[in-house]
């Protein structure tokens, strides 16, 4: 590695970055002043600090090429390996949610179905793929990777996805393959796991030109399990009622668990917004000025419509107070444990969500409704992700017959808005809420 | 006279007869609608072609059907599909072609083609409308606004509506609820047409092809749509004064390379 | 008994397996699974690829953007045409099976057993050959609790038999792409597919008679092509190309050769030697196979066969072939190779716009 890259990135990360964060913070002050939602509460403080936080992420990112190795990771994949080289992470699922929420889907899409990619693939591999092809993102620039690390833990597609990557990148792809728990998790899978870690360490050495720390990697798996209990925590804290926070903040506050994982700003960061959500709860202060109705989101965000679907339901006095989606990061990570390193990393990262039979998709979702006191559930059928939406017409029935929630099925996509009909949808929402009015 | 030739093409909305003489010269061209009979559609189009040309259908030498129902004319000397027979069409109008773009009543398809005419490649729309005649046809009775009407009132909107749906469905419903906002019509128009020329875009880039583009088929007719389909490009589109017959063409050359 | 096995239904066929033979029949959801297993242990595998029905209940249980042969292969369930079935096994192939297998276990209520297999998707690692092995054990292990003990000389019988047919079918491949098998396109899949649901005893004689019958010395006429994608359909492709003299001259089709074309073994632990069965088969998008491997493993058919040119035929919805489809359909339109991708519904009768795409890519092949 030359000295240059390294010096520049010291930099920016010391001089440059801080300078644009405060530019971050600024803009986000100037937005709140200006426009003020009637039916929200007070927005949390701490947005300004995850502006921050994510800005200077994406901003050092360009500086991180030949300073340190880059690696482009799935939300799922096991980081905490590659922290201990001391890897620059991007995840380009984040970089879909963005490019999705600034309405740039579609068109970073069609720059890879104009390259043949059909557009029935998951809009993030479709995003992603645009961007390689064509260089365009909101955040100025991506960094080349020098190796991508995938786990199918949350689907299949991501290997299809970054297999193509690897071809354009001529970088090389690792992967864990993580057994889907069909029924539940067995020894012989437990130990393919750990066996796959063991070959990835020679590997991960020989690509960073980093020894790996056995030291570094527990301290890592420490501020992990302590972010994700943290985010657990203040994912708890929404169980009060009125909730201190709402979905939507929620989906957006993810960020940093998912993509700063055992760094310790994350840690940090969620602290903060812990005590702050404390602080709330204390006073009472609810998210929404009303909130006579509490809801679940099932599946991953409609990034292109989380402002006004969060006006749409504070109007009506609904807010959502929990999701399978945000709940699945704070769910298995906590399993991490440093005493047992490996097993208990393979543990951490195979019974997610999504790699989990429906049964126990269906005993989470019960269990949550009921924690949550929940009155009604909304589910997104995402066109992009098979994992996720497959199985949530059944879902519907069951929880239904089991516990008598009403519930509403959206088709839409996560970023792909091509794929929804605001018609359709409104129509769909409306009967939604006489239902759920009439139940009481 | 002798030695004169008949290209057909048998689409699913119209039939289209071209005549043409040992020289490449067109002698005639008839449009005729196809209706339920391909066959009856395709004795009509020859018997109009050849009544203009001052011919008798016996003395034709040699005819080449094309289209959807090409193989309804029990007549043909030889059937060659419609991909080949505008790439051909294409180039005899325009030598300088590169890239043919037919957007039809049921499908569009995008062709690269060399110097001779031949196709290299091609693309084809899936099965959903968007993209297609179709579309605008469904469109124009939503809006009431006659099909051939569209391109022009498109050129007098000065801005644009959004129409992001893919599905003709989503679509139709998009537009109904911009009636209902009292969006003006020409700016719904032009949103329209915005949408068929990108689903068609994506398309083109799947070949990616720099030379001379030709539009044919009828929705070529279309100023609006050339327009946009221009913008995004970013070069002139070579558009026939028939567009809708290019096909009959390519097959009444097909049918002189045969002789 | 002589069995005339083209007029009888896949059913009548099933049943008789039961009645005769004492069969028990596995329902089996594509693609790859250890059939020697099954078969060791007296189950006749029944594979559910593209039944022949309209999806109808499905609609309630999948969205409308899952491939057919998801959707249809639940409708089957649905429809209760499964009676006959004594349990299902459902390979994890695609996301879509996976939350299918899922969806048949947890929420139908069905009362019918469901079996797993998880075949490793990193093939090129040192831990998933140990990990294939732990899973063809455990697999036997829970079907062994259905289905009686399963002694190891018919494994080891059921193996090598195994191996026999496949030798079979790699000849047949072989001859077809040297054009020194007479036979047509429709007719080549339709024997090969019998593999699906016939039991060896039948499935065996019938390739081997096929073998001898078809073998020619004349000269393949017309133009070559390879055929890619997931399945041989709708058929009625394959028919067409017979009609404007096209051949199929090789495949690289994932219910096919992409199962059958394993290398030869060597190992004489039927266990062993079912994990080299596997990992000696064709790259495939299903199994993690780099897109590089794929494409020169595409090349080489192409050569040996001399196709002249590529269909893909991929199934509407399928992310793990559409994924590698761009890049492969380039690689080789630079090589000078001509490519048509089409995408279907399994069972969807063609279009004139498909009959149309079909016949220009041939025009274009000279
Ligand atoms: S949206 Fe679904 S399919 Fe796409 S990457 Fe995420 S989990 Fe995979
Ligand atoms: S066609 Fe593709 S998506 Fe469908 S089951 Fe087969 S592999 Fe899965």
């Amino acid at each position: 590695m030359s000295i240059a890259p390294e010096i520049r990135y010291r930099f920016m990360k010391d001089i440059g970055a801080p300078l644009v964060m405060g530019m971050a913070g600024l803009k986000g002050k100037r937005k709140a002043a200006i426009k003020r939602d009637i039916p929200l509460g007070p927005p949390l403080k701490c947005s300004k600090r995850l502006k921050e936080i994510m800005t200077r992420h994406y901003f050092l990112s360009r500086y991180a090429e030949g300073a340190r190795p880059v690696a482009w990771v799935t939300s799922g994949a096991p980081v905490e390996l590659l922290r201990a080289f001391d890897f620059y992470t991007v995840y380009p699922e984040n970089h879909g949610a963005l490019c999705g929420a600034q309405k740039l889907g579609p068109e970073l899409c069609s720059i890879a179905e104009g390259h043949g990619y059909n557009q029935d693939l998951c809009s993030y591999a479709r995003i992603d793929i645009g961007v390689c092809l064509s260089g365009k993102t909101p955040v100025g620039r991506l960094p080349r990777p020098d190796i991508l690390f995938a786990s199918n833990n949350i689907c299949q597609t991501v290997m299809y996805w970054y297999r193509v990557l690897a071809h354009h990148w001529k970088i090389p792809l690792m992967v864990f393959d993580t057994p889907f728990n069909f029924v539940s998790l067995d020894r012989s899978a437990i130990t393919y796991m750990v066996r796959q870690f063991e070959e990835m360490i020679p590997e991960l050495e020989r690509i960073s030109g980093r020894k790996f720390s056995e030291k570094k990697f527990k301290e890592v798996l420490r501020l992990g399990k302590s972010s994700a209990m943290a985010w657990g925590e203040v994912l708890a804290t929404m169980k009060t009622v009125p909730s201190p926070m709402t979905i939507f903040d929620a989906f957006v506050h993810l960020a940093p668990i998912v993509s700063l994982r055992g760094l310790p700003v994350t840690l940090e960061y969620y602290n903060v917004l812990l005590s702050e959500l404390k602080d709330r709860v204390s006073k009472g202060i609810g998210a929404i000025v009303n909130e006579r109705k509490r809801l679940m989101w099932d599946n991953i965000a409609i990034w292109y419509k989380i402002r006004d679907f969060s006006r749409l339901f504070a109007e009506r006095g609904m807010n959502f107070v929990t999701a399978t989606y945000t709940n699945a990061w704070a769910e298995t990570i906590s399993y991490m444990d440093e005493r047992n390193p490996m097993e208990s990393l393979a543990k951490a990262y195979s019974l997610v969500i999504l790699n989990n039979n429906l049964d126990h998709r269906l005993k989470l979702m019960e269990r949550l409704i009921k924690e949550y006191q929940v009155d009604g559930l909304v589910i997104h059928s995402a066109r992009s992700c098979k994992p996720y939406s497959v199985g949530q017409y059944d879902l519907k029935r069951l929880l239904m017959e089991r516990l008598a929630v009403p519930s509403v099925v959206i088709e839409a996509d996560i970023t792909d808005f091509r794929a929804y009909s605001e018609e359709q949808t409104t129509t769909r929402l409306e009967a939604f809420f006489e239902n759920i009015e009439d139940g009481g | 006279m002798k030695g004169w030739v008949i290209g057909i093409d048998v689409g699913s909305l119209t039939t289209d007869a071209v005549i043409m003489d040992e020289d490449k010269r067109v002698l005639s061209f008839s449009i005729v609608d196809t209706g339920y009979n391909s066959t009856d559609a395709a004795r009509e189009a020859m018997t109009v072609a050849a009544g203009r040309a001052g011919l008798e259908l016996e003395d034709v030498s040699r005819l080449v059907a094309t289209g959807y129902g090409r193989a309804a004319v029990p007549e043909a000397n030889k059937r060659v599909t419609e991909i080949a027979c505008h790439a051909a069409g294409a180039v005899y109008l325009f030598p300088d072609t590169e890239m043919v773009i037919d957007i039809g009543g049921q499908d569009s398809k995008v062709i690269k083609v060399g110097k001779d005419g031949r196709v290299q490649d091609f693309v084809m729309n899936d099965k959903c409308a968007a993209g297609t005649g179709r579309f605008l046809e469904v469109m124009s009775a939503k809006l009431k606004i006659p099909l051939d009407g569209m391109g022009d009132i498109s050129i007098s909107a000065r801005g644009e509506a959004a129409i992001s749906s893919v599905c003709t469905v989503f679509a139709e419903s998009e537009v109904v609820s911009l009636v209902a906002r009292n969006c003006p019509k020409e700016e719904i128009v032009k949103g329209i047409h915005r949408s068929v020329v990108n689903r068609v875009w994506a398309m083109t880039r799947q070949l990616r092809v720099s030379g001379g583009v030709t539009m044919t088929g009828g929705v070529a007719k279309n100023r609006g749509v050339v327009a946009l389909m221009e913008e995004r490009v970013g070069r002139r589109i070579n558009v026939p004064d028939e567009p809708q017959i290019v096909g009959a063409l390519g097959a009444a050359l097909f049918a002189l390379r045969e002789k | 008994m002589h069995l005339d096995l083209e007029t009888r239904t896949r059913k009548d066929y099933i049943r008789e397996q039961k009645s005769l033979h004492g069969r028990k029949v596995m329902g089996v959801f594509p693609a790859q699974y250890p059939r020697e297993l099954l078969l060791a242990m007296n189950i006749l595998p029944v594979e559910i690829w593209d039944p022949p029905l309209r999806t109808r209940e499905a609609s309630a249980h999948l969205q409308s953007y899952i491939c057919s042969v998801v959707s249809l292969g639940l409708e089957l369930i649905l429809q209760g045409k499964c009676s006959d079935l004594d349990a299902f096994l459902f390979p994890h192939t695609c996301d879509s099976i996976q939350n299918l297998a899922s969806i048949v276990n947890d929420y139908l209520g069905i009362h019918k057993p469901c079996y797993f297999f998880y075949h490793p998707k990193a093939p090129y690692k040192r831990a998933s050959r140990p990990y294939y092995i732990s899973q063809l054990k455990e697999l036997k292990s829970g079907l062994e609790k259905q289905f009686g003990e399963l002694r190891e000389t018919d494994l080891k019988r059921s193996v090598d038999r195994w191996e026999e047919i496949r030798k079979d079918i790699s000849k047949c491949y072989l001859l077809r792409s040297e054009g020194r098998l007479n036979t047509s396109n429709r007719a080549f899949y339709s024997i090969l597919r019998r593999v699906e649901y016939l039991h060896p005893d039948d499935f065996h004689p019938l390739l081997t008679n096929f073998l001898q019958s078809g073998r020619t010395e004349t000269e393949r006429q017309g133009h070559g092509v390879l055929l890619s994608g997931v399945l041989p359909n709708p058929p009625e492709v394959l028919d067409h190309l017979d009609a404007i003299g096209v051949r199929v001259v090789d495949d690289d089709l994932l219910s096919c050769s992409r199962r059958f074309l394993s290398g030869p073994v060597s190992n004489s632990d039927p266990y062993e030697a079912m994990a080299e069965t596997y990992f000696s088969l064709p790259p495939c998008s299903t199994r993690g196979s780099a897109i590089e491997e794929r494409l020169n493993h595409i090349l080489k058919k192409i050569r040996s066969s001399r196709a002249d040119g590529v269909i893909f035929l991929i199934v509407k919805f399928c992310e793990p072939e559409f994924f590698d489809v761009p890049i492969l359909a380039d690689s080789l339109k630079k090589e000078g190779i001509p490519v048509l991708v089409l995408e279907n519904e399994i069972n969807q009768a063609l279009s004139g716009q498909i009959v149309t795409r079909i016949e220009a890519f041939a025009e274009m092949l000279g």
